[in-house]
């Protein structure tokens, strides 16, 4: 590469003369067509000319412009790339979407800042006064049920000096109080009073909590907004709200109750890394080999009782061939959403078993929906359902995970499960250790998606090839009339087409 | 140094020595190894738990911990398992537990509270429950990849 390590020109972006050059490009290294047709070639090529975003993007070198270091000390060649150039370019990403902390900055006004974030489930505050401290971005909120029955969201940070006003994970009150100087306020987060309020002006306007604007519930998924304009709840879900109305669906009462509290992981990598790894099905065969290898070799556990079959079922089906994984659809919808489908088919959630409890429970949702959307219900087979920017759903288990970037490089992961109202009992069982063993941090799947995080991290950061390519299975992406885009399972279409939808949030 | 204290520190070493076979020949047929998330859990139906397994799920931890492929463990951990305090009482003892963990350069520890039941089989001691009460189990965590 002609400026390694040196800060030059800037022309390290993705014009024509950039690509035409492209030494730096391993895809032109690769393959004698030229990014551009990929571009072509691609169901996600930019919506846009690649000369407008890159103008538009132009206005950031003002503010997030600066040198970068890695991690331990040693300066890399990412100087050369800054947020104003575009980071998107076809079906290749630069390294820098994953490691600049500028971008992450950017990230976080843009993304973190203006979507609909998942903060919690109605469930968790059913009573009026309820609360529970959750989070919308980086920012720690208070999420109460007032006593007109709706939700507020309130910043915990108290208006007078700023001390958390709430500090335990959850309770119920008649009123916040800060422990500091004793300001309290509603439950709707306005201020009922201070401690000598004559040592203010009797005209002198005091504030209360600052709310987040805009709180809405899907069907009991409660996310908010930071921003009071734009689409609403269910608009910004679009075509995978079908995750939350089969998860619902599948309650023979009608409601999810959370329950369990949470599983918590923690990883030294980039956040975007967690929900493109949900929806990789050439992985597993890798990454999971020493869990398929290990079952393979004590299959007792697939013999046992029905908890632990049906984890040592989903252990073994990391191991299928990549022609079984390609049959595993991915489905990508407008707005940056993705699932994949079921690939985990034994098991005693599958309707294809004949079990006591599941045969339960297939009575109680038959009472509820009748036989044929019962069977309907059920017959929903998907695995991971990927609501963007940062919510993976699997409505067969009744999961969520919820990604919570914390820097450029470190990412929180939230495991949380759900009961669905009215099953049996050991149905909350099964879905409690299916949770346990595909999601733990101690997991044999999830440790292994953990280490290969932070050893993509740590490789990012050393310099060589700037681009990382995702064209994988590009020319078998099929758009569909509602303009969705199906892809084989081992297409790489959910990167893509979450990149896509990050350019957009990010530079559009 | 009575039995017990003596297995348990056997135990904390076979660890150490990643000697994992031998470890899981410590537990009885029926064991159970438990690390509850929360805190005064009573049982496993209340909560998630970070690793909740019989025994015949334990052998498939202790199989891929032999494997070249576990990538979380290559490079492999060295680990310091600490125990002290034992308590005995009947058929259970408790101890408190401290794991220093090194592995890639940096170094992390885990502390908690662990009870064992045991039970005299014809070969010895067995455990037939061990459940590792981490102060911090709600807390994230990195991967978890030695047992504690």
């Amino acid at each position: 590469m002609r400026n390694q390590g040196i800060a030059s020109e800037r022309d390290n972006g993705y014009g024509a003369r950039g690509l035409q050059e492209g030494e730096d490009s391993p895809m032109t290294q690769r393959e004698p067509e030229r990014p551009q047709d990929c571009a072509q070639l691609g169901i996600h090529a930019l919506g846009e000319a690649v000369e407008e975003v890159r103008g538009r993007a132009a206005d950031d070198i003002g503010l997030f412009r600066f040198r970068l270091t890695r991690t331990d000390g040693v300066r890399n060649n990412m100087h050369m790339h800054t947020v104003a150039d575009p980071v998107v370019r076809g079906n290749a990403i630069h390294r820098a979407a994953y490691i600049d902390p500028a971008v992450f900055a950017l990230e976080q006004e843009r993304i973190f800042r203006r979507a609909w974030l998942y903060v919690g489930h109605e469930s968790e505050v059913p009573q009026p006064g309820d609360h529970v401290l959750t989070r919308i971005g980086p920012d720690e909120v208070i999420l109460v049920r007032r006593e007109d029955g709706g939700l507020s969201l309130l910043h915990n940070r108290c208006a007078h000096r700023g001390a958390r006003v709430v500090s335990e994970p959850s309770g119920n009150t008649r009123q916040l109080r800060c422990p500091y100087h004793a300001w309290s306020y509603r439950l709707d987060g306005s201020l009922i009073g201070v401690p000598l309020a004559d040592g203010y002006a009797s005209d002198c306007k005091l504030p209360g909590l600052a709310a987040v604007p805009r709180v809405e519930s899907y069907k009991g998924f409660v996310f908010a907004s930071h921003s009071a304009t734009g689409p609403s709840l269910a608009d910004f879900l679009g075509g995978l709200r079908s995750a939350f109305d089969n998860l619902v669906d599948r309650a023979p009462a009608g409601t999810l109750t959370r329950f369990g509290g949470s599983l918590r992981l923690e990883y030294r990598g980039n956040w975007k890394m967690f929900l493109e790894n949900a929806v990789d099905l050439v992985h597993p065969g890798f990454v999971h080999k020493s869990s398929v290898d290990a079952i393979r070799a004590h299959p007792a556990a697939l013999q046992a009782d029905a908890i632990t079959q049906q984890g040592a079922q989903m252990f073994l089906a990391n191991g299928m061939r990549a022609t079984q994984w390609d049959e595993v659809p991915l489905h990508a919808f407008p707005g940056g959403h993705v699932y994949m489908g079921g690939f985990y088919k034994q098991g005693v959630i599958a309707a294809e078993r004949e079990d006591p409890v599941f045969e339960r429970y297939r009575k109680a949702l038959v009472e509820r929906h009748g036989e044929e959307k019962a069977a309907a219900v059920l017959s929903v087979d998907r695995f991971n359902n990927i609501i963007w920017p940062n919510v993976s759903v699997n409505a067969r288990f009744g999961a969520m995970r919820i990604v919570r970037p914390l820097a450029v490089d470190h990412t929180v992961v939230d495991v949380v499960c759900f009961k669905l109202d009215g099953a049996p009992p050991e149905m909350h069982d099964l879905t409690l250790q299916f949770v346990n063993l595909a999601a733990s941090p101690a997991s044999l799947v999830a440790s292994d998606d953990l280490e290969i995080f932070e050893r993509c991290q740590r490789g990012l950061a050393n310099p060589g090839n700037e681009w990382i390519d995702m064209r994988r299975g590009v020319l078998g992406d099929r758009r569909q009339v509602d303009g969705s885009v199906i892809s084989k399972g081992t297409s790489e279409l959910p990167m893509r087409h979450q990149f896509e939808t990050w350019q957009k949030w990010m530079f559009a | 140094m009575t039995e017990v204290e003596a297995f348990l520190l056997r135990e904390a070493r076979l660890l150490d020595e990643q000697r994992y076979e031998d470890w899981l020949g410590l537990f009885s047929d029926d064991a159970i190894y438990w690390i509850p998330t929360r805190a005064n859990q009573v049982t496993v139906q209340e909560a998630l738990s970070i690793i909740y397994e019989p025994r015949n799920l334990l052998a498939v931890r202790v199989e891929r911990l032999s494997r070249r492929e576990m990538h979380v463990q290559s490079p492999p951990s060295r680990t310091v398992h600490h125990v002290s305090a034992i308590e005995v009482d009947g058929d259970e003892a408790r101890s408190a537990l401290i794991v220093a963990e090194w592995r890639g350069g940096e170094s992390r520890f885990f502390a908690g509270r662990v009870t064992h039941k045991l039970r005299k089989e014809a070969n010895g001691l067995r455990i037939v429950l061990k459940r590792v009460d981490l102060i911090d189990g709600e807390a994230p965590h990195r991967a978890i990849a030695v047992p504690l």
